[in-house]
């Protein structure tokens, strides 16, 4: 990157970052609201078959010290958070912001390998496309990743799920003993296989880029390039690919979240979006929001990236 | 014509029109020579085939179903070669009745023969300047980038400091002021007459033999018109560089060529030595020369204040082209004597007095037609 661009780099930066921090306190209010209103207490689950309004239930919370106003829980939640302390699940008892980190990497493999796979499908045949036009080949294989796109992603996994393990017994689906087995390495790339293609985001990153990329490509400045006899790709690269592709991205990770929740309840992947499962069935509030937030700043991690590469790559831009 | 440059010889480029059926003869049978040294001004209307034609030369046919036929002789360092060489064989056309039928083309052959024949020709032989100029130059890059990227392409400048040099030298060349701050600029950031400045710049930076200037002063304002105008009439003088000038401004051409070729409906209806050609009292001339220069402002106009003198009707559709005179629809100079030659066959490119030629039945050839 020129020094030049390092300035207004940075002021994006910096305010993304605020803008990142406003938004994660909007996501833990509107989140602790919903859990707040929702029927169910996440007391039930430790009290189970026992009445939920009898004397043990107080005194419970209180033995737990939960706050007895809405906004004093909020607040000392908040507090907590502040200090990097997400509170302890009410189901395990155990902190929720290690555990949150161990399960994230699992989410993260997960979504980013998901995240290469689509680009490496997609880019070629979108590249393709917008230099040759339509041929047979390339308009085929658009078809293909529309209809993968079109399927439901956990359709898709039952089905990879009972041709890979129950017709071939390939590679077992328990993830403790996975990695004993020989077919362990299939474990983990099976259900990346499955989000990146499966998830929605292959066809949308197709279609996009190649729209880009043929716009850019019938630009003036393109033909400039041509009649100078220079590399088309050089001036292309910026606009056209570079631009379009972290936009894609950026865009896409809140459904790859989303997937990565389904693919993982199919596939037994210990990762954020089972956790998530399991707490919203438990109530199991501090782990609930401590997963939102996580979620909720990685979302804001891609547009921080799209805003940081669309900043640094666009003179416009950066003179605001 | 001595010592040509560049010799276009029957050259047709037609785009298909599938939903119609038929071809756009957007270039219909042109022939014209550029000789070194000199400028050759191509003008007409809009959808006359003069950019096409420019493209053609250029190698920058893209459009699809298109076809491109005929001979493009460049002579450089001793040697011809024709950048149309075997671009035909990638086309094929089944007609029925005269009417085409299906056009098969290989494009990605098409296009990696184009690519072949235009290799080392493209900026380095050629270079060329366009129309809007800001949003010709890439927007995403500075202007000394765009510079030093076609020197060190171009020319034996393959260092990046030296090659930097010579972009600023370029730069004040094309009377850019402070070209070492505008060196850092971007598109923009400057105004359409210093982009059209840096584009030039960039053009002759790679020491071409001929430039291509395709309406290098349309979309600019006009007193910037007459400043690039003005430009290029000093870079002519000052680098003799062979141009081909491509405008719809016939007043610009006056101005900058040497010679003139009048295009309609994708042929050449007159050509002949600028002076010759445009003189007031010229003796002959073909109907739309006429019809052109009337549509000009002059000083006499203005002060008569009669009113401009549009040309009538439409501008030729170019796939019904007529069996006569392309110009016969809105030729208001048809004597009964021509008519039937007008309505019926097309005129031949006549001499009517040396290297003047027209195509009209007014004039029959002086030499052999």
């Amino acid at each position: 990157m020129k020094l030049a661009a390092i300035k207004p780099v940075s002021r994006v930066l910096a305010r993304e970052l605020g803008i990142t921090a406003l938004l994660l306190f909007g996501v833990s209010v509107v989140v602790f609201a919903i859990l707040y209103l929702a029927p169910g207490d996440p007391l039930n689950v430790l009290l189970e078959g026992q009445s939920p309004r009898s004397e043990l239930a107080l005194g419970m919370r209180e033995a737990l010290g939960v706050p007895r106003t809405w906004y004093g829980q909020y607040a000392a939640w908040f507090g907590k958070m502040l200090q990097g302390n997400f509170g302890n699940s009410i189901r395990t008892g155990l902190p929720v912001l290690p555990e949150l980190a161990r399960v994230g990497v699992y989410t993260l493999t997960l979504t980013l390998g998901s995240l290469a796979l689509t680009l490496l499908i997609a880019v070629p045949i979108a590249v393709h496309a917008a230099a040759h036009g339509g041929t047979a080949g390339n308009t085929a294989a658009t078809l293909v990743a529309y209809v993968l796109s079109a399927v439901p992603v956990f359709w898709f996994g039952y089905i990879v799920v009972y041709v890979f393990i129950h017709q071939f017994g390939m590679f077992p689906l328990i993830s403790g003993t996975a990695a004993k087995q020989e077919h362990a390495w299939l474990y983990f790339l099976v259900p990346i296989f499955v989000l990146g293609i499966a998830s929605g985001t292959l066809s949308e990153m197709i279609r996009h880029l190649r729209e880009e990329l043929s716009r850019v490509l019938a630009e003036d400045y393109i033909r400039t390039a041509r009649a100078k006899g220079a590399a088309v790709w050089r001036h292309a690269f910026k606009e056209g690919f570079l631009i379009p592709v972290t936009e894609i991205m950026s865009a896409k990770i809140p459904f790859l979240l989303g997937g990565a929740v389904i693919v993982e309840q199919v596939f037994n992947w210990p990762g954020m979006g089972r956790m998530a499962w399991q707490a919203a069935q438990d109530r199991d509030f501090p782990v609930i929001m401590g997963i939102a937030l996580v979620a909720a700043a990685f979302v804001r991690l891609g547009n921080l990236l799209q805003r940081v590469v669309f900043t640094a790559v666009n003179p416009r831009a950066s003179r605001e | 014509m001595d010592a040509p440059l560049l010799a276009i010889e029957n050259l047709r480029t037609y785009f298909y029109s599938r939903a119609k059926r038929a071809f756009i003869r957007s270039v219909d049978g042109v022939s014209l020579g550029v000789a070194r040294g000199e400028t050759l001004g191509i003008v007409g209307e809009s959808g006359s085939g003069k950019s096409v034609t420019a493209l053609s030369a250029a190698g920058l046919v893209s459009a699809g179903p298109g076809v491109i036929s005929g001979r493009i002789d460049l002579y450089s360092n001793g040697a011809r070669r024709n950048l149309l060489d075997g671009l035909e064989n990638y086309a094929r056309i089944t007609e029925r009745d005269g009417r085409v039928m299906e056009v098969e083309k290989d494009e990605r052959g098409w296009r990696k023969r184009s690519e072949t024949l235009m290799a080392g020709v493209r900026g380095k032989e050629i270079a060329m300047i366009f129309q809007n100029p800001r949003s010709a130059l890439n927007p995403y890059s500075t202007i000394g980038k765009q510079l030093v990227e076609t020197i060190r392409l171009h020319t034996s400048l393959k260092g990046e400091s030296e090659a930097k040099e010579r972009a600023i030298h370029w730069l004040e060349r094309v009377r850019i002021d402070s070209p070492r701050l505008r060196f850092d600029n971007f598109p923009f950031g400057m105004s359409g007459g210093m982009c059209q400045r840096a584009m030039i710049a960039m053009a002759l930076s790679a020491e071409p033999s001929l430039l291509i200037a395709d309406e290098p002063t349309t979309g600019l304002d006009v007193t910037i018109q007459s400043r690039i105008v003005d430009l290029l009439a000093q870079l002519k003088t000052e680098t003799g560089i062979t141009t081909l000038l491509i405008s719809h401004d016939i007043s610009v051409i006056q101005r900058l060529s040497d010679r003139i070729a009048v295009m309609y409906g994708g042929t050449v209806v007159e050509t002949g030595r600028t002076a010759e050609v445009l003189a007031p009292e010229a003796r002959v001339r073909h109907p739309y020369t006429t019809a052109l220069l009337a549509s000009i402002p002059s000083a006499e106009t203005i002060r008569r204040k009669s009113y401009l003198q549009a040309i009538e009707g439409e501008v030729l559709d170019t796939i019904e082209v007529p069996r006569g005179c392309r110009f016969y629809g809105r030729c208001n100079r048809v004597t009964e004597a021509i008519r039937e030659n007008c309505a019926g066959l097309e005129p031949p490119l006549g001499e009517v007095a040396p290297g003047h030629k027209v195509r009209c039945w007014l004039y029959p050839a002086t030499g052999k037609a």
